[in-house]
């Protein structure tokens, strides 16, 4: 029941402005630049182990909601043999992160295999910076030419080598039609006075960032003091004159729920998850966040079954199930964007109402306006603290 | 005859051994860690290295002054307030309870059963900006027409006096129950009135109770910062979310360690002081 | 009590004043009436939508009736182990920490010894070091014990909750003996008594109010807590550790049904208590 209605809701909000032309399917049609030549730094024994730790954000797998099971893992392991013990333990970033920053300074392993942190936060870098992850066994991984084309170079890893992306989505302005006139941009999230004290901005230094950086017309890919500055100094004055009533992690979707808010700068995943027709989701005017929460393997942990767990998550039959969930079947999606090409059709045979999501699968124009965080500014110490008295007060 | 023992052997030592041992080894230890942090300098990248950083304590004091002070504030307010609308409620139990009593202290701890979380969202839907409690306060004038609950510090200090109540109606009870009904009677009919009574007989008997509960009370509430990170604004934040975003987000493990030991230092003075009011005895128990 | 009350009142001969002692008996317990409909009104609103068929993913909105989340319980992966393992962890580390937290108040409160300012001190510290630092600096020390292999999960976590509880038991069960009439265990002594015999049947039971109440305390906080457990937990989840994960992709309304259940249950078993108490009693009477 609660599926019939997602998809109702979905279904009446596909129309995002004409044909919804998956992504993947575009660079399908149009080739990709060739693919990389693969060569494994395989001194890594090609030898599965017995069990996979798999440690992920909460809801974030392909679940049966009748048997509790996970379909996708539970084919992984009638295919390898391998049981995935999965759990459902990290909760934010920064917690995490500070959890296993404590065994892993001291050399010691944190008994997990793959991990998945997001890219727009310090931590994915500072894992890799501080050689805490391990190299992937590319040559276990033939699927990885299915990523799509705008995460194969990535800042914090150019060439792949320790992480690859799980899911993916996009930050921007979501406003109540019952509440308010549509709230398309920065200046009226931060400067329309009709809005005051009904607002929140997103807590993460990388997403409210990028967004009005991209408002000011400056480039948050690369980052300046100038342009750090001048987006400071707005958001600064938005707080100051109460404007924004919080910052908020995910808990803005309550509050947003419930009309305490007409608008919010948000996920879009969530939005679509509210269920409510009167709560809309857009990338602003001047653009939008985009963040990926990648896979990698934590030192220590067993590389080449991690490998191959990457590897079957790459194939876009396998990618297209986790999506989309197969309501015939019970089982519920990611609801996501996927970083795989070819997922979309294979959704699309499973339930055509999330490959026509373009928050799931979101086309061409809309990925061109959302930008990745620089990764340098995010480890700018300077930034850091400004940023944290900023919110904390 | 004084029953207070001194020097009575070993009794002591015995009794105390098994959950002294426990804390020296589970909670000093660490804390000791925890002040060598205290002094490292360094950043995250490149690693820290104990190095007599004073300048930890110093910048922490200076740059935070507002919040530890705002800290207390709240704490000392949500403690008063919590003192106030428990007491009657402990005084009811224990001499009207009967044997009820077990059951209705079941129902002070019992929100503690749903998680902090979802108890906090359920008031947030209850104080609502267009629910009805704020609606009625609009009309009472006692919120202007744009006024809310949420994100201030009123909603801060509720929720925190909120969350503190079993600490402080328990040990509330636990003193008052103790009370013989009869010296109360004694001390009506000796006195002209009930509020005498209770004032002269009553309140200083269940001294430990308060003075129990305040302790269990204001010395968490000082270091919480959930309330202030759900409830508040910016302006309304108190310490405890600045060692949490030095811990988490900075991964600045000396400045979060000079503030914790600063942070208590704070808040044992604020007990010395109080223990200076109500005297030593009530707090440590004796007579000498 | 109130007879006496009465009986001023009427020779005052003033219809009022009799009114005046009604309402002043009455007032306590309608104040405390009060003071529970306040505590339990968000549980009301968490059981209320525990009935919720919420309309996406969050349970935030009121949508239709439905019994489903209470038939499927624990339909959500990982539920049911972390509520498991909160109540576990509860009611063990509250028996530890109020028993250990019993003995070292009886230590402060009736004897002199070398240490005892400095044990009051230890016992306030841990109530006022803040949570991360708390959780993290714990960490540390099992990271630091290499000689032995710390496996995290149930072991430390019960370890960290006894640690942080035992404070609290220690001042609960101080409120009830600094105070407590010495004369009791002198007359009992004085009959002839050891001082074990009279611990076990004149101390004990009249501190017993205070254990219960340290013992709830100690539960509370243990089946609540999430900074300190989420440190120490390796790749546990515990209840509050699984409601604060899930809230980011949207609680589902078994959190609310499993919070309703256990508040229902322990009620339950007070009042099958207090029955078979009263039915006792009777028994007795008779």
């Amino acid at each position: 029941m609660t599926q019939e209605l997602t998809r109702r809701q979905l279904l009446e909000r596909a129309a995002m402005g004409g044909a919804a032309i998956t992504f993947p399917g575009i660079l399908a049609a149009c080739g990709s630049s060739g693919s990389k030549a693969s060569e494994g730094t395989t001194s890594v024994e090609q030898k599965l182990a017995k069990t996979l730790n798999f440690s992920n954000w909460t809801l974030y797998m392909d679940v049966n909601k009748k048997t509790k099971a996970f379909p996708s893992l539970d084919a992984f392991q009638k295919k390898t043999g391998v049981h995935v013990n999965y759990t459902e333990d990290i909760n934010d970033n920064a917690s995490f992160f500070g959890k296993i920053q404590g065994p892993l300074s001291r050399g010691q392993s944190i008994h997990r295999d793959i991990v998945v942190l997001t890219d727009n936060d310090r931590y994915l870098g500072l894992m890799l910076r501080k050689g805490w992850a391990e190299k992937l066994d590319k040559s276990a991984i033939p699927n990885m030419k299915n990523l799509v084309e705008v995460q194969k170079h990535p800042n914090f890893d150019p060439d792949r080598e320790y992480t690859l992306p799980w899911q993916s989505g996009m930050s921007g302005i979501a406003y109540n039609d019952t509440l308010t006139d549509p709230v398309l941009s920065v200046d009226d999230l931060l400067e329309n006075p009709k809005l005051k004290g009904k607002i929140t901005v997103l807590n993460s230094m990388g997403d409210a960032m990028t967004i009005v950086m991209l408002a000011n017309g400056d480039d948050p890919t690369n980052v300046t003091d100038k342009a750090w500055n001048a987006a400071f100094k707005r958001i600064q004055k938005a707080v100051d004159n109460k404007q924004i009533r919080q910052f908020t992690g995910n808990d803005y979707a309550p509050i947003l729920a419930r009309g305490d808010l007409m608008a919010a700068m948000s996920w879009s995943g969530d939005i679509a998850q509210l269920g409510n027709k009167h709560i809309h989701w857009n990338v602003p005017e001047g653009g939008g966040a985009l963040w990926t929460d990648n896979m990698l393997i934590p030192k220590g942990g067993n590389v080449y079954t991690a490998s191959v767990y990457m590897n079957y998550v790459y194939d876009p039959k396998v990618q297209g199930l986790m999506e989309a969930g197969d309501p015939k079947r019970n089982i519920t999606g990611i609801y996501y964007i996927p970083p795989v090409k070819g997922a979309g059709a294979f959704a699309k045979k499973y339930d055509p109402s999330v490959a026509n999501n373009p928050l799931i699968f979101p086309n061409a124009k809309t990925l061109s306006k959302v930008k990745i965080f620089d990764s340098k500014a995010l480890n700018n110490q300077k930034y850091l603290e400004q940023w944290q008295n900023l919110i904390s007060g | 005859m004084n029953l207070f023992h001194r020097h009575r052997g070993l009794t002591p030592y015995l009794l105390l051994a098994p959950g002294v041992l426990f804390l020296a080894l589970f909670f000093v230890v660490p804390l000791g860690f925890l002040a060598y942090q205290s002094l490292q300098s360094g950043n995250f990248d490149f690693g820290y290295t104990f190095s007599w950083q004073w300048s930890n304590y110093w910048d922490a004091l200076h740059n935070y002054e507002a919040q530890f002070i705002r800290s207390l504030e709240y704490a000392g307010i949500a403690t008063l307030l919590a003192l106030v609308i428990s007491y009657p409620v402990a005084y009811w139990i224990a001499f009207r309870g009967g044997r009820w009593k077990n059951l209705l202290l079941l129902f002070i701890v019992a929100p503690f059963f749903v998680t902090y979380l979802i108890r906090t969202l359920a008031w947030e839907t209850i104080l609502s900006d267009n629910g009805f409690v704020v609606n009625t306060l609009q009309s009472l004038h006692v919120l202007g027409p744009s006024g809310r609950l949420l994100a201030t510090s009123t909603a801060v200090v509720t929720g925190i006096t909120y969350n503190f109540l079993p600490f402080m109606a328990l040990p509330l009870y636990v003193s008052l129950e103790q009370i013989d009904a009869r010296l109360i009677e004694a001390a009506e009919d000796l006195y002209a009135s009930k509020w005498h009574a209770f004032w002269r007989v009553t309140f200083p008997l269940s001294l430990p109770g308060v003075v129990a509960g305040t302790l269990l009370t204001f010395i968490p509430a000082a270091g919480d910062f959930i309330n202030a990170q759900l409830l508040g604004s910016p302006d309304n934040h108190m310490i405890g979310n600045v060692i949490q975003s030095k811990f988490l987000e900075l991964t600045d493990y000396p400045a979060a360690a000079a503030m914790s030991f600063i942070l208590m230092a704070g808040i044992l003075l604020a007990v010395f002081l109080y223990a200076r009011v109500v005297g030593t005895e009530q707090l440590t128990g004796t007579a000498g | 009590m109130s007879a006496v009350a009465v009986e001023r009142a009427r020779t005052r001969g003033s219809a009022l004043a009799t009114a005046w002692a009604f309402v002043k008996r009455y007032v306590l317990t309608v104040y405390s009436i009060l003071f529970f409909a306040y505590l339990l009104l968000p549980i009301a609103v968490v059981a209320v939508f525990s009935f919720n068929n919420p309309p996406g993913k969050f349970n935030f909105t009121w949508n239709e009736f439905t019994w489903d989340n209470w038939r499927y319980w624990n339909g959500v992966p990982g539920i049911e182990s972390s509520i498991i393992l909160s109540l576990e962890i509860a009611l063990i580390a509250s028996l530890i920490a109020t028993a250990l937290g019993t003995l070292i108040a009886l230590a402060l409160v009736r004897y002199g010894f070398r240490g005892r300012a400095t044990t009051n001190i230890l016992i306030f510290l841990p109530l006022s070091t803040p949570e991360i630092v708390l959780g993290a600096s714990l960490l540390t020390l099992f990271l630091n014990a290499t000689f032995i292999t710390v496996q995290f999960g149930f072991w430390t976590i019960l370890i960290a909750h006894i640690m942080f509880c035992i404070s609290f038991a220690v001042v609960t069960v101080k409120a009830r003996l600094v105070g407590f009439d010495r004369h009791l265990e002198e007359a009992a002594m004085d009959l002839g008594a050891n001082e074990w015999t009279t611990f076990r049947k004149v101390t004990l039971p009249l501190i017993a109010p205070a254990i219960l109440a340290a013992l709830l305390l100690c539960f509370a906080i243990s089946i609540d807590d999430f900074v300190v457990t989420y440190f120490n937990s390796g790749s546990r989840v515990t209840f509050p550790l699984y409601v604060w994960g899930s809230a980011r992709n949207g609680a589902p309304p078994q959190v609310n049904v499993i919070g309703t259940a256990i508040f229902v249950i322990a009620v339950s078993a007070m009042l099958v208590n207090v029955v078979v108490q009263m039915r006792r009693e009777k028994r007795g009477a008779a």
